[in-house]
């Protein structure tokens, strides 16, 4: 049974990989609010124990720095191997049956016994470590077996799996597609600012009118207005289908 | 950061001092200029390119100061319009903040008219553009909004002043007693409105100054949605330790509890209560048939039809710009020389005699005024004509989304289409065009490959010179040569220059039926701008340049240019002088050439200088820093270090590309 903080490690990395961008350990100590030594001794240990691996920062341009025309062109990942840190399909496992457990604990909180999603946030982080494989499953009985937490993310099922996600780029829509936003990526808190004060948010419904040829701007509709957006902006909006 | 002098003048002028704020293409111009007219000053601040429109009106036996702040989606600090509206708002201090509302999209704006609220300042609305919104099926119950809302909505038709009597009474009202404005209040989320508090107590506490005095909560509200320009003066200040680490944990709390940034949430918050108002108060019934205008409105942003229109509209500006700016310049020197050049000629020389000073001042007087009537200000005026129309129709957006691929090979977006295509016309204006973009660094990319254009003026020289004498088809090779320098500079500017193309991220509006009024008094403004920055430089060149010639001075700088003219671009010297004269005004160039050369304006070109030297003198001529107009423009906009670099750059480049073609000719 791995301890409380390796639990933890591995939660921090299987949330900070699934927002689409290179886990490094400097955002990881941000996130976990530790500092960067401590990381690193952590790091080490849990790729000892065959849980994650580390690429460290090497030659060519981080994801991060991917700007160029082509930058933006359907997820990334595949054939190239991530880099920074990542898990393994064991490190993976643990990871999502402690989310698994986090979001149905959250559930709980907020639909059977009604305390706020701050406060259900704060009880689920320590019920997810004390859930037996048992209560765990009764509880998803009780609760109806829920695909989503109450913010909405994909609860994994009892071996795991996390239902396919129906989540593309908006720059990868074609003309007439639509769906509705489900995040947009934070590295620029400018434009992420920008886009919400036009209404460009997570829930809202967006249309793609037109694409301007050549990888141009694309023609969203949302909220009444149309908006043209640069191909690296729309790359940044991830959208659900409907 | 100070308070704009012409600010604080127009208060002083005023009874009362009002704002006007709404998105971008509400009507807000319009509003602006049916209540002040023509008599308009514009004010920026330092760095910013977009500025503040003052003007005056009466109302009641009141005057009444108005500041047209820029149109922009929300009072934050992550885009010039955005920071210029809050700098007015919080730095001008009106008494009474007119939002203007669009019927059309009243989620959106009335996000806006939430942010005025949040900062505790009186206003009222003004529902424009409702007319609009009836023919598209949404009807929306004044009343119910008013309710809501806790301010006074007046329904307006900017276009035909309707409701703008209703409007400023009702601000007036207000103005004069301020003590009874009740807004009511709204609520984000719990936990949001939790950490607010907390913010705010603990900035109570901290015995903190608050930047330009906003309420405390205002404040929270701000640091939670990660303000830049409040985080900075904030920091600043030793007090603020305690506020920026409780903000910090708000952030991550919120972030915990709502899966999302917490100025995401917050706009969501504020999206969540704009929508709940709409729903209240529009309800929507079978939308009328589109105008024909909306339906042709749809191809324009189409990738195919859209090109062959944008195509079309390009020949057209050209066409405008070549014909009825040299129909304009024609007529206009004509009246000119009728009416008053030889008069004043004879009055000069009767009066100072025909010796230097005589010589001087008539070419600063009579030749000056001649070229500012037969060069630029046909070209302005035409330029800024056609701008006004592709602005207020929203033209210009959709050109912008159809271009934005080619600019952004060039560092620029799609918007800097229009100022480039100007740039043919004249520089000047195409230089003042560049504010359409929102970062200096597209301004200053944008500018330097406008200099670079050949505008009418060395157009003249081209044809009248190298075509004339060597053929069109060296013409024709010096326009390719000039083309494949735009692109090539602006490829490598693209790579020099730190930072990068913005995203785009643009509205693109429906049609909208410009107004006249208002497009006759955009254009003013600006040819005013002109007018008083290039004419008096062109008046002030000629003058030196008549001395300069009248006094023979001019042949004493011929020996120190041998080498450079002789030596590396194989020219004769006396071309130096008309090189570097020329820069007066680019269009004299040939015509100071002969002179210089014979003494006389009537001799031939080909006497001296064989085709591969016109070639390159016409090269030389068309690439160095047009003209003293054009680099007076470049200092206003861009300041003198940037216009000072453009301008070495280009005299570099234009050396550099002659002296290869007198090599490898």
């Amino acid at each position: 049974m791995p301890s409380e903080a390796v639990e933890e490690y591995l939660e921090a990395i299987f949330k900070l990989s699934s927002e689409g961008r290179e886990v490094g350990l400097t955002r990881l100590a941000e996130h976990l609010k530790v500092t960067p030594a401590s990381v690193s001794e952590m790091v080490r240990r849990l790729e000892r124990e065959g849980l994650i691996s580390y690429r460290g920062r090497g030659r060519g341009r981080g994801a991060e720095e991917e700007k160029g025309p082509g930058a933006g062109r359907g997820p990334r990942g595949g054939a190239e191997p991530r880099r920074g840190i990542s898990l393994t399909p064991k490190g993976e496992r643990l990871a999502r049956t402690l989310v698994r457990r986090h979001r149905l604990s959250e559930r709980f909180l907020t639909d059977m016994l009604g305390l706020d999603w701050e406060t259900a946030h704060q009880e689920a982080c320590r019920l997810e470590h004390a859930l037996s494989p048992d209560t765990e499953e009764r509880l998803a009985e009780l609760l109806g077996n829920p695909h989503t937490c109450p913010h909405g993310h994909p609860i994994p099922d009892s071996r795991g799996r996390i239902p396919p996600s129906k989540l593309k780029r908006l720059s990868d829509c074609c003309e007439d597609e639509s769906g509705c936003i489900d995040r947009v990526e934070e590295d620029e808190p400018q434009m992420l600012q920008y886009l919400a004060s036009l209404g460009l948010l997570p829930e809202v419904e967006v249309e793609v009118r037109e694409v301007a040829p050549f990888n141009g701007p694309l023609l969203v509709k949302a909220g009444g207005a149309q908006y043209a957006l640069g191909r690296e902006v729309a790359s940044k909006i991830w959208l659900r289908e409907k | 950061m100070g308070e704009l002098a012409e600010v604080s003048q127009l208060r002083e002028r005023v009874d009362h001092l009002f704002a006007l704020i709404g998105n971008p293409n509400v009507g807000k111009s319009t509003v602006f200029n049916r209540l002040t007219g023509m008599g308009v000053l514009t004010a920026n601040y330092p760095g910013m390119t977009v500025g503040v429109n003052l003007g005056e009106t009466e109302y009641a036996g009141e005057r009444i100061g108005i500041l047209d702040l820029p149109g922009t989606y929300a009072l934050g600090a992550v885009s010039e319009d955005q920071v210029v509206a809050r700098r007015g708002i919080l730095e001008g201090k009106p008494e009474v903040v007119v939002v203007i509302l669009d019927a059309t999209n009243l989620a959106r704006n009335l996000y806006l008219l939430l942010q005025v609220l949040d900062l505790e300042i009186p206003a009222v609305a003004a529902l424009n553009l409702a007319d609009e919104a009836e023919r598209q099926g949404l009807h929306t119950d004044l009343e119910q909004l008013n309710e809501l809302l806790g301010i006074p909505v007046i329904p307006t038709v900017a276009t035909r002043g309707d409701g703008l009597d209703r409007l400023m009474r009702a601000a007036l009202e207000l103005a004069h007693s301020p003590g009874e404005f009740f807004p009511v209040p709204f609520y984000y989320a719990t936990d949001i409105e939790r950490h607010a508090r907390e913010i705010a107590a603990e900035i109570g506490r901290s015995g903190l100054e608050v930047p330009h005095g906003i309420p405390a909560r205002a404040l929270a509200i701000l640091l939670l949605e990660r303000d830049e320009e409040f985080a900075l003066m904030l920091r600043e200040s030793d007090k603020s330790g305690g506020v920026l680490s409780l903000v910090e944990r708000a952030r991550d709390e919120i972030r915990r509890t709502h899966g999302n940034d917490a100025a995401v949430v917050i706009a969501r918050e504020r999206y969540g209560i704009a929508g709940s108002i709409v729903e209240a108060v529009q309800h929507r019934t079978e939308r009328q048939r589109p105008s024909w205008g909306e339906r042709l409105w749809e191809y324009t942003t189409d990738p195919r039809s859209g090109l062959l229109i944008l195509a079309a509209v390009l020949a057209a500006v050209f066409f405008a710009l070549f014909f009825l700016g040299d129909l304009l310049a024609r007529a206009f020197s004509d009246l000119w020389e009728v009416l008053a050049a030889a008069r004043l000629e004879r009055m000069i020389y009767g009066l100072l005699g025909e010796g230097t000073l005589g010589v001087a001042v008539k070419w600063g007087l009579v030749d000056g005024i001649e070229a500012a009537l037969s060069v630029a200000i046909p070209y302005v005026f035409t330029f800024y004509i056609i701008l006004a129309l592709l602005e207020d129709t929203g033209y210009l957006n959709s050109v912008a989304f159809l271009a934005d691929r080619v600019m952004h090979r060039l560092g620029l977006h799609g918007r800097a289409v229009i100022p480039l295509i100007s740039a043919a016309g004249c520089n000047v204006p195409a230089v003042m065009g560049t504010r359409v973009l929102s970062t200096r660094r597209e301004r200053i990319i944008a500018s330097t490959l406008i200099v670079l254009i050949p505008c009418s003026a060395r157009t003249a020289v081209i044809i009248g010179g190298v075509s004339r004498y060597a053929g069109w088809g060296y013409a024709l090779l010096l326009y390719l040569i000039l083309f494949l320098l735009v692109a090539a500079v602006g490829v490598g500017l693209n790579r020099l220059l730190p930072g990068r193309s913005s995203g785009l991220v643009m509205e693109v509006f429906p049609f909208r039926r410009p107004s006249a009024r208002t497009m006759l008094s955009k254009t003013w403004m600006r040819l005013k701008d002109f007018v008083f920055v290039a004419t008096p430089i062109m008046l002030g060149g000629s003058f030196l340049l008549g001395l300069l010639y009248g006094s023979g001075w001019i042949f004493k700088l011929e020996a120190p240019l041998r080498p450079l003219m002789e030596g590396w671009l194989g020219l004769p010297a006396v071309a130096g002088l008309a090189l570097i004269f020329a820069f007066l005004r680019k269009e004299l160039a040939l015509q100071l050439l002969l002179v210089l050369a014979t003494g006389t304006a009537t001799a031939s070109l080909a006497g001296f200088m064989d085709h591969r030297q016109i070639f390159i003198f016409a090269l030389v001529n068309a690439i160095y820093i047009p003209c003293a107009a054009t680099f007076a423009v470049l200092l206003r906009e861009l300041g003198w270090r940037t216009a000072l670099a453009i301008s070495a750059f280009t005299v570099l480049l234009a050396l550099l590309m002659g002296g290869l073609v007198n090599l490898v000719s």
